[in-house]
């Protein structure tokens, strides 16, 4: 059951200018440590359709947070192409939003008042915003919590409030960085469930970044494998499963599978042995 | 859950009052006469005879105007000093050593400069005062302010935050624990200023310059009640101060 206060697919698509359509091409990033620049991206080539939903797979300091600063337009500091609808990405804009791993919402407001910031700065008519943001606080099924501060929210409510802040602009594109990250498995499946769900109503392109495979599946129309050390993409895997899904399908077990042998071994085979201590043998100290 | 009962209301105050009853009734029976001024009655009697006669609430008054006006010009440039401080670097890099080297002088080092300059009486005592409540309020706004976490920040611009609204639907909110904690020191700091310079300058009137008029009429008894007003008031400030701490922090964890 949909309940659908938000645009229809159509109304989002009809809105002025693009429609959503990701491309990242060439894309290099390096961080400065130490002195010494080390590329934590690299030759990161993806397009991404509008109201697609692409997951990003891989292990921690792959860079795939990174990836997402840099979509978001927190940290411009690239080389390569990021584009959205053809526009170069040089800053935040509130054609993007973003739901971090930490909800971030503003201890000091009530959850109202951090959904109805969102809307400040754009052409929202002020009589319209309190509605607005009462549909996306139901959408998001917190009704009754309007007046709660963050810290009287459990931590899955918190989190659904800051999807909510994150549509509550209509982005054409929206990324999710492990927003399920710090939730219990239960309130996991219960939070993706939710996610799909505002996917299908809203069709905008969403972008979510995660460690947890199964979830990647569940939710992609692809999913993005991606290797470390520096980032790069290994691999893009087709999920050609209608939506809504059902977690129980062979298909989405036996990509799982494949994506995690392709995790924990992988191609670099070779590399692998610098991950283990080796601990000096008794022979060597001879 | 019920609360603990040594936190209720009246059990707090009932428990508060042992101490001091029992260091009055212990001077009582230590008092043998040799010094009729220095007992409990004749302290009662003493502030009977000053709220008669309205020395007692002129005094108190003219303290807590002083301390409040000293408060009402410090704090607010305090706050205002340190939040731009924290806000603008190059202002912070610009005026902050010199504000961290004039906050080494004790309040009381001004008075014989300021004396000088503006004379022994009302303007130097409120200008001590003053001073005395800029510093507290600065140093923990600047703090506050630059303790605000990047995270928050952040939310700030990608929703387009302009510099108005981040500083006020984030930089002061987020500094609003330490701006309130610079404020209460700040008013202790005003109250401990504003009878410390009333006692050294012995200028207008107040609960200082009774203190020190009684110690040269070897008065004990009205010294003894001017300070027990003196501890009083600050206490029942320091109250107010902390509830609407509490009112303004509502969003806090009650933890915290």
């Amino acid at each position: 059951m949909i309940h659908s206060p938000l645009l229809s697919r159509q109304d989002a698509e009809a809105k002025a200018g693009g429609k959503g359509a990701l491309s990242i091409s060439d894309l290099n990033k390096s961080f400065d440590i130490g002195g010494q620049p080390r590329p934590v991206l690299e030759n990161i080539n993806l397009t991404v359709q509008p109201g697609e939903f692409v997951s990003i797979v891989g292990a921690s300091g792959c860079g795939k947070s990174t990836l997402l600063r840099l979509i978001v337009g927190l940290d411009t500091d690239y080389s390569g192409d990021l584009r959205l609808d053809g526009q170069r990405i040089a800053t935040t804009s509130l054609d993007r939003g973003i739901v971090f791993q930490d909800h971030r919402l503003f201890p000091w407001m009530t959850l109202e008042e951090n959904i109805e910031l969102a809307l400040l700065n754009t052409d929202t008519p002020k009589a319209r915003r309190a509605q607005i943001v009462a549909d996306h606080i139901a959408l998001v099924n917190l009704k009754g919590f309007e007046k709660a501060y963050p810290h009287q929210l459990s931590g899955g409510m918190a989190q659904r409030a800051a999807i909510a802040r994150a549509l509550v602009t209509e982005p054409k594109l929206l990324l999710l960085d492990e927003p399920l990250g710090a939730l219990d498995a239960l309130t996991r499946v219960h939070v993706q469930n939710e996610i799909q769900r505002i996917w299908m109503t809203q069709r905008s392109t969403m972008v979510m970044v995660t460690h947890d495979v199964e979830e990647a599946l569940y939710l992609g129309d692809r999913v993005v494998v991606m290797s470390p050390n520096p980032g790069r993409i290994r691999r893009v895997v087709d999920v050609d499963l209608p939506h809504p899904r059902d977690r129980s399908s062979p298909l989405l077990h036996r990509l799982k599978d494949e994506i995690l042998a392709e995790l924990t071994s992988g191609a670099d085979t070779a590399r692998a042995p610098a991950n283990l201590v080796h601990l000096p043998s008794r022979e060597d100290r001879g | 859950m019920t609360a603990p009962a040594l936190s209720r209301l009246p059990v707090r105050v009932a428990l508060g009052f042992i101490v001091p009853v029992s260091l009055i009734l212990w001077w009582q029976a230590q008092s043998g006469g040799h010094d009729a001024n220095f007992t409990p009655p004749a302290a009662l009697a003493a502030a009977a005879d000053m709220l008669r006669d309205g020395t007692l609430p002129a005094d108190a008054l003219a303290t807590l105007r002083r301390a409040f006006t000293g408060l009402l010009i410090g704090a607010p440039l305090g706050i205002a000093a340190g939040v731009t401080m924290g806000i603008w670097r190059p202002l912070d890099r610009l005026l902050g050593p010199l504000l961290h080297g004039l906050r080494q002088v004790p309040m009381i080092g001004w008075l014989p400069l300021l004396g000088l300059w503006f004379g022994v009486g009302e303007s130097t005592e409120l200008i001590v005062v003053s001073l005395s409540a800029f510093f507290p309020a600065m140093l923990n706004s600047h703090a506050g302010v630059v303790q605000v976490e990047r995270r928050f920040l952040e939310v700030g611009r990608i929703y387009g935050f302009g510099l108005i609204q981040r500083i006020r639907l984030i930089l002061l909110p987020a500094a609003m624990p330490l701006i309130l904690t610079g404020v209460t020191q700040a008013l202790a700091f005003a109250w401990i200023a504003s009878i410390a310079t009333e006692i050294l300058t012995g200028a207008g009137s107040g609960l200082g310059v009774t203190m020190q008029l009684a110690q040269v009429q070897q008065r004990l008894d009205v010294m003894l009640v001017a300070v027990a007003v003196t501890a009083a008031l600050g206490f029942a400030i320091n109250q107010i101060v902390q509830r609407l701490r509490r009112l303004l922090l509502r969003w806090q964890p009650a933890s915290l």
